[in-house]
């Protein structure tokens, strides 16, 4: 199958939606699919060989982050000549209403079309302002797939209709496979808590967890808790207190490797973001290399985690629930024993070979339906004449 | 008149000429794309009656759930054959009420294959395996041509509905589509 798939963000920016199409592409590539994605990047940037750049991205606030997206003559030029050179059976397209390349391709393609949303925080003033002008475009969706419930009851409640949920895929062998490090590793006396995430981003809940550390500390003084995640580090550190500034070291930016050598040596995975969150793709992988999960009741990861849930869950934004539930799992090696094993077993449910196999079955259904839907329109003119066209 | 109000007149004239055979033809691409994802709902329907039956005969279940499942499988199928006999191309592609048949279908299916029968007769790896394939298969895709024709549906009404549509009837004698509301959860899945 030609498949062309459209990334509204930039493969030179680390990001959620750019690991899931990656991602995507390389499986699809494996099982012997024809596969071009479609992405804002440089011409002479460096970047794999299935992915055409259709040039520069500018920064652009959006949903709360800030997300390079690339629009304009240039970019719609390029978008349509990648469709025509394509000539794919179907395009997917990921975040179909940002302001980006998806949008474009979106308005330029006659192919059949899904469409994959994963936020769950549409802006719906900018959604109603534009929708005489998008509602025609989303029409052309012809399957709608959302990354979580949580993503898509946004689509429901903005866009009308219904989209299937099939969950962000994960490379669970890869988390689970991976190997401890000893500084990393966890003792009954040391244990180890791992944060993951922007640290200058305040969704992402870090000041929760400092104010639970201190909470956490008078109960398990030996703790120590590891930062691992791009920010201004001694911003970051100023704003702990001496104590839990004592307990905590930060280990910037990781690489995958080092992220997945992290959950798997830690006594505990510690989500306390506060929202904005659509998927929770950190808790899969952390569940994949067997981390206690300790997260906070967004209706995303409650999803996640699934039910029963494999991992322990705490009010958003509550330190001292955050604390309590921390102690509670680092008293409880029972708890903690049980939580090691059901983490690869949900995260089974997120693996690639799982979810790629639900995205073919999308394309499939849709090609079938595309395919009728051409047939009968011949159709429908000759015998329907009288339906104005 | 004018020279100028002759203009604008012939500038409105041609806008709403325009605005017209546009929604017309939207609204058109629109009702094909209902029919083609109802096309592949009965698709996929078929598959899993078919693919029901094959297992019901496969002898790899107990009697009784073989009876239960065929007898489900075959309500189906003969319901899909009359509907394609009157599905006459005037009338437009439409469900025909099947929905309780295909329920009671997915209760069938439900019902005998629970998750330890599914274990079972995985492991004996005989046609049976590979008939609970395609019954998954066809099933996942039930729910997904579903999903994807209502969304379709619920397009389709909402610019039928749109006040230009109404007036200039540019919907011509098409029938209002309607969603398909009928159990459609996939057998023997622990979720």
């Amino acid at each position: 199958m030609k498949i062309g798939i459209v990334c509204p963000y930039s493969f030179d920016v680390p990001g959620g939606v750019q690991f899931h199409v990656r991602d995507l592409a390389e499986h699809f590539i494996a099982e012997g699919h024809t596969v071009s994605v479609l992405a804002p990047g440089d011409e002479d940037g460096r970047h794999p060989h299935y992915l055409v750049p259709c040039g520069r991205a500018v920064p652009v606030r959006y949903n709360g982050s800030v997300a390079r997206v690339n629009i304009g003559p240039v970019t719609a030029t390029r978008t349509s000549r990648w469709l025509d050179d394509g000539d794919f059976d179907i395009v997917h397209l990921h975040e179909p209403v940002t302001p980006s390349v998806s949008l474009l391709a979106l308005r330029a393609t006659d192919r059949p079309v899904v469409a994959t949303f994963h936020t769950s925080l549409l802006r719906s003033r900018a959604m109603q302002a534009a929708s005489p002008l998008l509602q025609p475009l989303i029409e052309r969706i012809l399957g709608r797939i959302a990354v979580s419930e949580a993503a898509r009851s946004t689509v429901t409640s903005h866009l009308g209709g219904d989209a299937v949920v099939i969950p962000n895929g994960v490379r669970t062998r890869f988390f689970r496979d991976a190997e401890a490090r000893a500084e990393w590793q966890g003792a009954p006396e040391a244990p180890t808590l791992a944060f993951l995430g922007r640290i200058d981003e305040p969704r992402k809940g870090l000041h929760v967890l400092a104010e639970a550390m201190t909470q956490i500390l008078a109960a398990h003084p030996g703790t120590r808790l590891l930062v691992a995640g791009p920010g201004d580090v001694e911003a970051a550190r100023d704003r702990l207190s001496p104590a839990v500034r004592a307990a905590t070291t930060f280990l910037g930016l990781v690489s995958e490797e080092e992220k997945s050598a992290l959950l798997t040596s830690v006594s505990a995975y510690v989500a306390p973001h506060t929202g904005g969150e659509s998927f929770g793709i950190v808790l899969v992988e952390a569940m994949a290399a067997g981390a206690p999960v300790v997260a906070s009741d967004l209706t995303a990861f409650i999803g996640v985690l699934g039910t029963p849930p494999a991992g322990v869950v705490f009010p958003v934004a509550d330190a001292g629930a955050l604390a309590e539930a921390v102690v509670r799992l680092l008293d409880d090696g029972r708890l903690s024993d049980r939580l090691r094993l059901a983490g690869p077993r949900r995260a089974a449910a997120f693996d690639w070979d799982t979810v790629a196999t639900q995205i073919m079955a999308v394309y499939e259904t849709v090609l079938h339906a595309a395919d009728s839907a051409q047939a009968d329109s011949v159709w429908s003119r000759f015998f329907r004449g009288g339906r104005s066209t | 008149m004018s020279g100028l109000a002759w203009v604008v007149l012939l500038v409105v004239v041609l806008a709403v000429g325009w605005y017209l055979t546009y929604s017309a033809a939207r609204l058109d691409r629109l009702h094909a794309r209902a029919e083609g994802a109802l096309t592949a709902l009965d698709a996929q329907l078929v598959r899993r009656a078919e693919a029901t039956l094959e297992l019901a005969n496969s002898g790899e279940l107990d009697a009784a759930s073989s009876l239960i499942l065929a007898a489900a499988a075959s309500e189906s199928l003969e319901r899909q054959t009359e509907h394609l006999v009157d599905g006459d191309l005037l009338d437009g592609v439409h469900f025909g009420g099947r929905e309780s048949v295909e329920s009671d279908l997915t209760a069938a299916l439900t019902t005998a294959l629970t998750p330890d029968v599914v274990a079972q007769v995985r492991a004996a790896g005989q046609i049976g395996a590979a008939d609970l394939e395609r019954i998954e298969a066809a099933a996942i895709r039930v729910q997904l041509a579903r999903r994807f024709h209502n969304n379709a549906v619920t397009d389709v009404r909402r610019v039928r509905e749109k006040g230009v549509v109404r007036l200039f009837r540019l919907a011509g004698h098409a029938p209002l589509p309607e969603t398909v509301e009928f159990d459609d959860t996939v057998p023997g899945v622990r979720r």
